[in-house]
């Protein structure tokens, strides 16, 4: 027979504030573990949703970034004019040879870091469609004119449209804002491609982004370019390349977000076998008097672990409660593989708040196991002496 | 004093109790202790009279661009200046692509002058000078990948356009304001295989300067600057610390984010161990009741009570520092984390400031109950049935 589980409710009301601080307790273990979570996921999707499979990303071999990466302009016009790449309706290959400096800037809160500079094209454009303007108008070459990402503009400063910064004894004027729909370009400051090269007197290509014609056509390009030993470079997918700098950026972030959250969770079950031991010995009565009426040992083991269970799973959605409040929040970090500056959102996501509160449940569980053994072991003989 | 057995007395007469609030505080600050200690050891690189005597010389837009090897010469003749040495990124690949760790090619004929805090016999030094494919490295790298003396590989770069350095490990040194974790070879060799490749090169990324008293340091660094400011590589010239702090603000809101977990963390233990408090005290308030009833005062009983309160929280605050410190001491982090974490060293500093965190949490969680039960009068406490 089957103890109700609106005795565990009840019974977890009449000890009302004994079971909203544990729940509490839960809650903000819960919580940080959500958010951590929402961090992880925000930067890694930073990088896995930047890009289009049918696109390639040509990079020097060995070079682990389009920052790392150079080559000559010779082997832009050869691979441009590879058959496989896609053409416009002009005729004109789909491919946008870059070129990608690093500049020490500081954050509005003065702290230093680095901003990635791209020297593009009007094709730069055209094969990232996703990219708006949503402030002032797009730079014209050979002006020094640069436009800057939202989210930069808001870590940085002086990033705003009409203001000026000066790098390498050159001023350049902001001109312009834009958006992505929330990729890895999202921390970048783009400007022309000829404005860069001449600048830092590089006459390099770092890397080109070009389009294939379809799939097959991109899987046949990766192949020549990438086993032709002449010309030294490697072609990727632009999606795999983007998820492929993921592992650099978040791995320190996840090694601490799972040290916390076993750690949190050891704290968390000792609070919650304190709770349900404190719950067990001063219903002693009760529980002898189910036993009286006929409740069976497994009844009274099941019903004490359903009390924990309910009392963590409160817990639980106050933490994913707590936690969703930091969807969206916006941070920023060094990706290490080009020690850049990423900015990225947190994302609370289902999955997330699912997994919170399952490690609630557990916590519940793990935590209410002994207390419950010990309440079903009650002998009726000793609490009736009493 | 006297009443301190009386204390000690209450805190084992429900041993499960203290025993789990004690445990699931110790494991909090078990994790208020390691993330304390990342953070000093984030923001306070290891310093020694050495490495404060250096100052680090680079490119003003980035360390992405590189100087010309050259400069070295000319910063030789500043006034102030013992000695220089040119180093450059590497990014070496040892095995595994995620085996991150750091090493540079460097100028050898000065670098023990330099660099005089790396501690390591002479003949090794003079080992590695001589062999112009000879490299040296830090103890606790080699422990990490295992290397001895004499041992001879070949490191592939993510870095630069050529195929890989062969070298052979000639010392291994001790100490350095780097925790002995980097790893050295000739910039010579590196710069031929760069000529190789582009006809030209004799490229360098930072300078090491040695300056000869402490008080030349400021004035130095700025005479370095003037002299290239209207060159084609103008430079930046900074302390060490200074220029290893940058490195830890690129990581950008990092640090904000461990300082929130560990206030979190310390309001979840506030409420764990405040909700035992609240049931200890509340199964105790007909004892409280008699204490008063033969003559206790008010006051004393309150503090007995958080007295008793703030023992077992500072007892859990020792057991899980004391344990973070013996922990990280045994374990090879640097292997763990893949180098991400060279050590976690708990100081007396931290391990007094955590004591202080338990002191608090047990003063806090103890007050309100405390002081209701001591309020309460002699007749009413006594009339309650528990």
């Amino acid at each position: 027979m089957k103890i109700p589980v609106r005795y565990n409710v009840r019974s977890l009301l009449v000890r009302r504030t004994g079971t909203l601080m544990t729940a509490l307790g839960i809650g903000l273990t819960v919580g940080i573990v959500v958010v951590m979570l929402a961090m992880v996921r925000g930067l890694d999707m930073t990088f896995i949703e930047t890009g289009d499979p049918q696109n390639l990303v040509v990079i020097r071999k060995g070079s682990a970034n389009e920052v790392n990466s150079y080559f000559s302009r010779a082997l832009f016009e050869t691979v441009r004019f590879l058959p496989g790449v896609a053409r416009s309706s002009t005729d004109e290959p789909e491919a946008a040879g870059e070129i990608l400096v690093v500049v020490n800037h500081k954050r509005k809160d003065g702290s230093d870091s680095n901003v990635i500079v791209r020297g593009t094209s009007e094709m730069g454009f055209r094969l990232r469609p996703d990219v708006r303007i949503v402030e002032g108008r797009n730079f014209r070459a050979g002006l020094r004119e640069l436009i800057v990402s939202r989210a930069l503009e808001h870590r940085f400063a002086d990033l705003g449209v009409g203001q000026s910064v000066e790098i390498d004894n050159v001023d350049w004027r902001i001109v312009g804002t834009f958006v992505t729909s929330g990729g890895a370009y999202d921390s970048e400051i783009w400007t022309g491609y000829q404005d860069v090269a001449q600048v830092w007197r590089r006459p390099i290509y770092s890397a080109i982004l070009l389009r294939a014609e379809s799939l097959d056509d991109a899987q046949e390009l990766i192949k020549r370019i990438s086993d032709d030993q002449r010309v030294q470079l490697d072609a990727l997918h632009q999606d795999k390349y983007y998820a492929d700098q993921t592992f650099a950026s978040s791995i320190g972030l996840k090694v601490l977000a799972s040290l916390i959250a076993v750690i949190m969770a050891i704290g968390s079950c000792f609070a919650v076998m304190n709770m349900m031991y404190g719950a067990v010995s001063s219903r002693q009565q009760e529980v002898a008097t189910l036993r009286a009426l006929g409740f069976r040992k497994r009844s009274i083991l099941a019903s004490f672990l359903v009390e924990s269970a309910v009392l963590a799973l409160i817990g639980g959605a106050v933490g994913c409660l707590l936690g969703s409040l930091f969807n969206g929040y916006s941070a920023g970090t060094a990706n290490l593989a080009s020690f850049s500056e990423v900015v990225f959102n947190f994302r609370v996501t289902p999955d997330i708040l699912l997994l919170g509160m399952v490690f609630a449940l557990f916590m519940g569980l793990v935590g209410g196991l002994l207390p419950a053994r010990r309440a079903s072991k009650v002998r009726l003989i000793d609490v009736l002496r009493q | 004093m006297k009443y301190l057995r009386l204390l000690f007395k209450n805190l084992l007469r429900n041993k499960r109790r203290t025993f789990l609030t004690m445990s699931s505080i110790a494991v909090s600050l078990f994790l208020i202790a390691t993330l304390q200690t990342l953070l000093h050891a984030l923001t306070n690189p290891p310093e020694t009279p050495d490495s404060a005597l250096r100052l680090v010389v680079r490119h003003r837009i980035s360390l992405f661009n590189t100087l010309p090897a050259a400069y070295r010469q000319k910063i030789e003749k500043v006034p102030g200046v013992e000695s220089v040495v040119g180093s450059m990124w590497y990014g070496a690949i040892y095995k595994d692509p995620s085996n991150f760790f750091a090493n540079f090619s460097v100028n050898t004929d000065q670098f023990f002058q330099v660099y005089p805090d790396l501690k390591m016999p002479e003949d090794q030094k003079e080992a590695f000078v001589k062999d112009r494919m000879g490299a040296i490295a830090g103890k606790n790298l080699a422990d990490r990948f295992g290397w001895k003396v004499g041992d001879r590989f070949f490191l592939k770069s993510n870095t630069w356009p050529i195929d890989g350095v062969e070298v052979t490990l000639r010392g291994i040194y001790e100490g350095g304001s780097d925790d002995a974790s980097s790893f050295y070879f000739h910039w010579d060799y590196w710069n031929e295989l760069m000529k190789q490749q582009y006809g030209e090169w004799d490229q360098t990324g930072t300078f090491s300067v040695r300056v000869q008293s402490a008080d030349d340091v400021g004035r130095v660094a700025e005479q370095i600057d003037t002299l290239f400011r209207n060159s084609n590589s103008p430079t930046k010239t900074e302390t060490e610390k200074a220029f290893v702090l940058s490195f830890v603000s690129m990581l950008g809101d990092v640090q904000t984010f461990i300082t929130s977990i560990i206030s979190v963390v310390v309001f979840a233990i506030i409420l764990i161990a405040a909700n035992t408090m609240a049931m200890s005290i509340r199964e105790r308030s007909r004892e409280i009741g008699v204490l008063k009833a033969i003559g206790f005062r008010s006051r004393q009983v309150l503090g007995l009570l958080i007295g008793e309160s703030v023992a077992l929280a500072l007892g859990g605050a020792l057991i899980g520092t004391l344990a973070a410190r013996l922990i990280y001491h045994a374990l090879p982090l640097a292997q763990m984390t893949s180098g991400f974490v060279q050590s976690l060293d708990v100081t007396a500093g931290i391990i007094l400031s955590c004591s202080g965190i338990g002191a608090v949490v047990g003063l806090v969680s103890a007050g309100l109950p405390a002081w209701q039960a001591s309020r309460k009068p002699v007749v009413e406490a006594l009339r309650r049935v528990v």
